[in-house]
């Protein structure tokens, strides 16, 4: 089978990081962190954001130093196979287990928004057969349709803020919580940040040019600032309630269900918040099938979509479909995946600075 | 050469054929014959031409004087074992018993029609004429919009069977020469039995030939085709067809009109943004309409749900089967009115509309806003009438999605044909160019139309020679 990812502009890539920052933040994480860390909780995406930008700058720095080559060919030079196997494991984690968490919080979504009788069967086979074709058509394909969608996204979602902002009723209580109640809230809901690493697994494919930068870290930097809005307005609109409300995006909309002349307009809210799922899980799973290339990379591109789709479908099916058990693992266990990529990630690109360095001295 | 031994030997390898007539006269002492097809000859303008001339000079006969005496337009000596290729291509042939050469002279002549507004791009304002079936016609009203050395038409022959005259236009210097090349390899590289109008080649020169997008340019109409040959495309002009073809194609084409081009730019962009509406609304209307009514009828407001509800609680049958049954009605009746001569188009109109339509809600077979949904779909599908088939296959598989899985199915689809429709280039132009990927220059005639003196460059979606079309100061 062949998958032929073609490289993708500095647009473009500043398109699928921009979708990709929002996945598993616009629906339950402000309700969650309201419920940990109350109004200071928005300082939480602030911190983390902060996180992925560094980590945008190192991958900033090791494109321009190693511009044509690819992740897995810089592993393979600086240090042992097995680190290579371990890093591009940690990925495949990373990133399906975010993959998880991202589609318990859509299906409950769904199911209580969209669905009212229907069952997780409907939402897979809409979902899978669309973002496995949009991961085989290759990264530039991917590419060209979030650009085609991306107006839309941006114009859906500032809509979403501003009618948020009409629902302002109340100004919150600021410092209700102490510091090692953030802090506990800031571990517990570090998980959905971090996917700034998905850079690294297609860098051979991006192709920005010097004056281009500009146009990455923009559209990371609009991405951050929605998201943090987004928080912030459903924080404000919400206050003391903010926790009985799972759907932040949603929500906001559905504030002032019925705006005017205009009608339900909660639905346009719907229809993004679908939109970004498709995205997002397919850039997961272009994540994941190119994290299982970086292990066994001798095998065709199936074996990962195999990989990918029968873990999912056994996961999803039986072990987390419903919102406790999502928020236990989202809260208990994913947050030490995120060490790999506030943490191991650095330290190994350090090390790969490091003797790049060297060699060049000798 | 023995003449009539020629002739008969032409006749044979024309299988005597019973359009193949002969003339065989003697001048002093010199035999001539004439050989040509009756079918496709102007026998008025042979006899005047031709034939007076010869048999009426008194002199002694020989090649060089028949050549002179000759009075045809395109008189040329036949190479060897062209003296069939020739005839069938409506010319004369002269055999003369004292010269081995033998004297074609072309005198082709068929029923044409002349050019006329074409039915299916009609304009307000603007150019009416309209391409023919003759290709000799066609290019006649292509180069009447180009009175310049620069536009070039290059033949090739396809078709085993027909034969078929293939013509390549391209303007020098503004059409890209590796475009040029790659339709011409193209072209000959075609093995066919024969070519009966254009759009047997648009298969064979598609990159993808078994998809459902249309990827080659069709137009009927000369300024249209100007137009797009003045942005750098190749055109393909197919004997026996009205139909001429261009590349690269990128389906914002279609959305454009030539219509646009003449009048107001404001009004131009009013009517673009119509029209993607409209194809929204055909396109996925009726899906989210039945993924509503199935799945998500809480989602709908209040005041709609209740005239919905109202409206088909008498209904017989599923939305599903409702819609479908509709929509395959209205088909029906369309693929009727086309084949039917107009006075009974009337009558098709008025079992359709009233009979089957208001006596079908009447009768509480069928809810009205299902009705009105189909309706508007389906007259939706026509303001751009080039991708009517396209859409139509698209609207039921939406009708079939949105009936399956609701409307996260709809979006997934709608997802799904554009990162299809993504994949697709062809003569390297993207097919969603210039929105995916997102050019802006090529914006300015896109959704949104900006005045002719700000559109300085040639489109980007695809090569063409860099220039520039008009200088700003003006």
């Amino acid at each position: 089978m062949k998958v032929i990812d073609r490289s993708i502009t500095a647009w473009q890539t500043g398109i699928i990081l921009f979708i990709i920052l929002f996945a598993n933040k616009i629906l339950i994480l402000p309700s969650l962190l309201y419920d940990g860390a109350k109004i200071e909780s928005f300082f939480i995406p602030i911190i983390l954001f902060c996180f992925d930008f560094a980590l945008l700058f190192l991958f900033y720095k090791i494109k321009n130093k190693f511009p044509n080559q690819s992740f897995e060919d810089i592993i393979n030079q600086y240090c042992a196979r097995w680190v290579r196997i371990l890093v591009y494991l940690a990925f495949a984690i990373f990133f399906f287990g975010k993959t998880i968490l991202l589609y318990n919080v859509t299906y409950i979504f769904s199911k209580n928004m969209i669905y009212k009788d229907s069952g997780n069967f409907i939402i897979l086979f809409a979902i899978l057969p669309v973002i496995n074709h949009l991961a085989i058509c290759g990264l530039r394909v991917l590419g060209r349709t979030a650009q085609l969608f991306f107006p839309v996204i941006v114009g859906i979602t500032l809509f979403s803020i501003i009618v948020g902002i009409m629902g302002f009723n109340s100004v919150p209580l600021f410092f209700q919580v102490n510091a090692s109640q953030f802090f506990l809230t800031f571990f517990k809901h570090i998980s959905p940040f971090g996917d700034t690493i998905i850079l690294f697994l297609f860098m051979d494919k991006i192709k920005i040019d010097k004056g281009q930068w500009k146009v990455v870290f923009s559209l990371f930097g609009l991405a951050c600032f929605l998201v943090v809005t987004i928080i912030i307005v459903f924080l404000i609109s919400y206050t003391y309630t903010s926790f009985m409300h799972p759907f932040a995006l949603f929500e906001l909309m559905s504030y002032v269900k019925e705006y005017e002349g205009l009608g339900r307009i909660d639905l346009i809210s719907m229809v993004i918040i679908i939109i970004f799922t498709y995205f997002h899980l397919t850039i997961y799973l272009k994540a994941f099938m190119a994290s299982f290339h970086g292990i066994f990379n001798k095998l065709d591109w199936i074996y990962s979509i195999l990989t990918f789709n029968l873990l999912f479908l056994v996961i999803v099916n039986f072990f987390v479909m419903n919102l406790e058990i999502a928020i236990f693992v989202g809260e208990n266990i994913l947050p030490f995946i995120t060490i790999f990529p506030f943490i191991i990630l650095p330290f190994i690109i350090a090390i790969i600075f490091y003797k790049h360095k060297r060699r060049r001295i000798s | 050469m023995e003449v009539s031994k020629k002739i008969e030997q032409i006749k044979n390898s024309l299988h005597n054929s019973i359009d193949v007539a002969s003339r065989i006269i003697t001048k002093n002492g010199v035999v001539i014959g004439f050989i040509y097809l009756k079918s496709i000859t102007d026998v008025l303008t042979f006899s005047q031409t031709l034939y007076e001339p010869i048999s009426e000079f008194k002199g002694n006969i020989d090649f060089d004087i028949i050549t002179d005496l000759v009075r045809g337009n395109d008189v040329k000596v036949c190479k060897d074992n062209e003296e069939t290729k020739n005839i069938l291509n409506g010319g004369v042939l002269i055999i003369l018993s004292n010269s081995d050469k033998i004297l074609s002279v072309d005198n082709l002549k068929y029923n044409s029609r002349t050019p006329s507004e074409p039915p299916t791009s009609p304009v307000i304002l603007g150019p009416r004429e309209g391409f023919t079936e003759d290709y000799k016609t066609n290019m006649t009203l292509l180069r009447r919009h180009f009175h310049s050395e620069d536009l070039v038409f290059q033949d090739v022959i396809v078709g085993k069977s027909t034969k078929t005259q293939i013509v390549v236009c391209y303007l020098d210097g503004i059409a890209d020469k590796k475009i040029v090349k790659q339709v011409i390899s193209k072209l000959k590289a075609i093995d066919i039995d024969g070519i009966v109008d254009s759009y047997y080649i648009v298969s064979l020169l598609s990159n993808r030939p078994n998809s459902f997008l249309k990827q080659i340019g069709q137009s009927e109409k000369p300024d249209v085709i100007s137009a797009k040959m003045l942005e750098g495309r190749v055109a393909i002009i197919v004997d026996n067809s009205p139909i001429v073809l261009t590349v690269p194609f990128v389906f914002l084409e279609d959305l454009q009109n030539s219509n646009d081009y003449y009048t107001n730019y404001t009004y131009s962009t009013l009517l673009r943004i119509i029209r993607l509406i409209a194809i929204f609304m055909a396109v996925l209307g009726q899906g989210i309409y039945i993924a509503l009514q199935l799945f998500h009828y809480n989602i709908l407001p209040i005041k709609y749900l209740i005239t919905i509800a109202d409206s088909t609680q008498q209904i017989p049958f599923t939305p599903f089967i409702e819609i479908l049954f509709i929509s395959l009605l209205f088909q029906i009746l369309y693929e009727v009115s086309l084949r039917l001569p107009s006075y009974l188009g009337l009558a098709t109109s008025v079992v359709g509309a009233l009979i089957l339509g208001d006596t079908g809600v009447k009768a509480g077979l069928l809810s009205p806003p299902t009705v009105i949904v189909v309706a508007i779909a389906k007259i939706a599908i026509y303001v751009i009438p080039e991708q009517s088939s396209q859409i139509t296959l698209l609207q039921y598989i939406f009708i079939i999605i949105g009936a399956s899985l609701g409307i996260l199915g709809i979006i997934g689809a709608a997802i799904y044909f554009l990162s299809y429709a993504n994949t697709i280039e062809n003569f390297g132009a993207p097919y969603l160019a210039p929105f995916s990927p997102f050019i802006f220059s090529d914006n300015k005639d896109g959704i949104l139309k900006v005045p002719i003196d700000s559109m300085t460059y040639p489109p980007k979606s695809f090569k063409s020679i860099k220039r520039k079309r008009i200088d700003e100061g003006n």
